[in-house]
């Protein structure tokens, strides 16, 4: 599995996938800089009990949607390198299982989203302290709200690797991510038990870690589905 | 001596209604280069991908190394490198580093990399991007990541698909040479019965997904059996001469066509003709060619 890992690493070399995880926090970020640049003083007004949570809460309203979106074209891209030229079947050709190839995959693109969630919370810093919001650094809300969604969109993983992977044409799991994020966009009004819903946390039971364990528990029960799915098919 | 190391039994995959291939029983036997023959869609890399376990066969089963692929896939795919149909590559990435990703997969030593690139004469593109190579380059990356592995099997489908003669060459005196120095074998895909017919030893030639003929190339060759042609001067009444002194003989186009019988047997006819003051202007040896053998069998001819 570890030679997997490396392999894969490897080939992610060169395209613009690293570029992309650096791109998304930092476009949210500036964005957001932008909008507390020109409604300083009245977002500072607005937040003026807890100056960070409310940057945070505004941070987060992009980022969801930009996490969301990001998994769609990290998943696309990652499957696509295989796709490109029908490197699966050299792949398969040798010694390694079709789970170990998956789960390579799989955990890659878990790991880059994890690159994006924590440059992301990093970011946040960085503009808090820029607005002069003061040492008081609330971490282990920022750590939540940085984190949190990205459990609680685990399903989302498991889909779009699932569907990158399956279709070679990329339209497919293109459209599906991408009509989601904008599905999950106009989630506040859905019920609870929607997974589009998840990533945004609001829930009500006022409690986030139910979507975090509901996500989790989702996104594993999908990628096992896939797995099984993938094993079944003959190579292309 | 020699040992088993492709076996399958009724091998066949069917695709919905349409059977690709029907009740193939493969044998080859080690350090053999076996030439895997047939037009385009008879069902050869369907065949190649059951065998790599890229797909699962309809019915039948596969054994090689006298393993079931079914159950022990990954210790047989170890020993076993490939090239199947185009060739695989990332083209985002350098020759090496294309190598570098399998070479990482196989547990090969870093060393073996720099050895396949110059087995097939990529050493000064190894850091270039692929995507710039040419066909026949990208093709020659693909035989180097088969040999990657060290493989004891090689199976290489049309492996000089796109390549330019001298390209041609040296993979053919590659692929000659690896079963003597190595010890490995070879099973090589192709439509062009010329390629097989200059390397390997064994054929197996599959027309619509059935195997018409397998055996070795020299029992291919013996089925090219060769006859005399004579050009003379007033064919047609020599011919019936010749038939009336006992000699069988067919007649077309103008010429004189003898069974191939031993030198003095022939020389005995031409003596009878000039004796008989008919004007001898050729005598040729014409044999006929095992393209045509191979089309008579792909046409279901039969044995002859």
């Amino acid at each position: 599995m570890l030679q997997v890992m490396a392999s894969e690493f490897l080939k992610i070399r060169r395209k613009m996938i690293l570029f992309l995880i650096f791109l998304g926090p930092l476009g949210v970020i500036v964005l957001e800089a932008i909008n507390f640049g020109v409604r300083y003083d009245y977002l500072t007004d607005l937040y003026r009990n807890d100056l960070w949570k409310g940057l945070m809460g505004e941070v987060s309203m992009l980022f969801t949607p930009s996490l969301m979106l990001g998994l769609t074209i990290i998943t696309s891209m990652i499957a696509n390198i295989e796709h490109e030229t029908d490197a699966w079947k050299q792949l398969f050709a040798l010694p390694v299982t079709r789970t170990e190839v998956f789960l390579g995959k799989w955990f890659l693109a878990t790991i880059l989203l994890f690159v994006f969630c924590a440059l992301l919370a990093g970011g946040t810093i960085v503009l808090g302290t820029f607005l002069n919001y003061g040492p008081d650094i609330p971490y282990l809300y920022l750590l939540k709200k940085s984190f949190f969604p990205y459990f609680a969109a685990m399903p989302f993983l498991a889909l779009q690797i699932w569907l990158s992977i399956a279709w070679k044409n990329q339209a497919i799991p293109l459209t599906v991510g991408i009509m989601g994020t904008i599905l999950s966009m106009y989630s506040f009004e859905f019920p609870d038990w929607l997974p589009w819903k998840w990533p945004y946390l609001e829930n009500s039971w006022g409690e986030p870690l139910y979507f975090v364990w509901a996500g989790l528990l989702t996104g594993t029960i999908l990628l096992v589905t896939a797995l099984i799915d993938f094993n079944r098919k003959d190579v292309k | 001596m020699s040992q088993t190391i492709i076996e399958t039994n009724h091998l066949t995959k069917q695709f919905g209604s349409r059977i690709a291939v029907n009740n193939l029983d493969i044998q080859v036997t080690q350090g053999e280069v076996y030439g895997f023959l047939g037009p385009n869609g008879a069902g050869k890399t369907t065949t190649i991908r059951m065998l790599l376990g890229l797909s699962r066969p309809t019915r039948g089963s596969i054994h090689i190394f006298g393993k079931d692929i079914k159950k022990e896939k990954l210790s047989v795919l170890k020993k076993v490198g490939s090239l199947v149909e185009n060739p695989s590559y990332y083209g985002h990435l350098t020759a090496v580093e294309n190598l570098e990703a399998i070479r990482i997969l196989l547990n090969a030593p870093k060393s073996r990399i720099e050895e396949v690139l110059s087995m097939v004469r990529l050493d000064k593109d190894a850091n270039r991007p692929v995507k710039k190579f040419s066909l026949g380059m990208k093709q020659r990356l693909g035989i180097a990541a088969a040999l990657l592995g060290k493989p004891k099997l090689l199976i290489l489908d049309e492996p000089t698909n796109g390549l330019d003669p001298s390209g041609i060459i040296e993979i053919r005196e590659l692929i000659k040479s690896m079963p003597k120095e190595h010890g490995v074998t070879i099973v090589v895909s192709s439509h062009l019965l010329s390629e097989i017919d200059q390397m390997a030893t064994q054929v197996g030639i599959i027309s619509n997904g059935t195997m018409i003929f397998q055996d070795s190339i020299t029992a291919l060759r013996k089925r090219a059996k060769s006859r005399i042609r004579l050009t003379v001067s007033e064919a047609e009444s020599a011919r019936k001469k010749l038939l009336s002194l006992g000699y069988p003989a067919s007649f077309s186009d103008n010429r004189i066509y003898i069974e191939n019988r031993s030198d003095q047997k022939v020389a005995e006819i031409v003596r009878q003709l000039v004796h008989e003051h008919y004007s001898v202007y050729r005598v040729e040896e014409e044999r006929k060619s095992l393209e045509e053998i191979f089309l008579r069998l792909i046409n279901g001819k039969g044995n002859q």
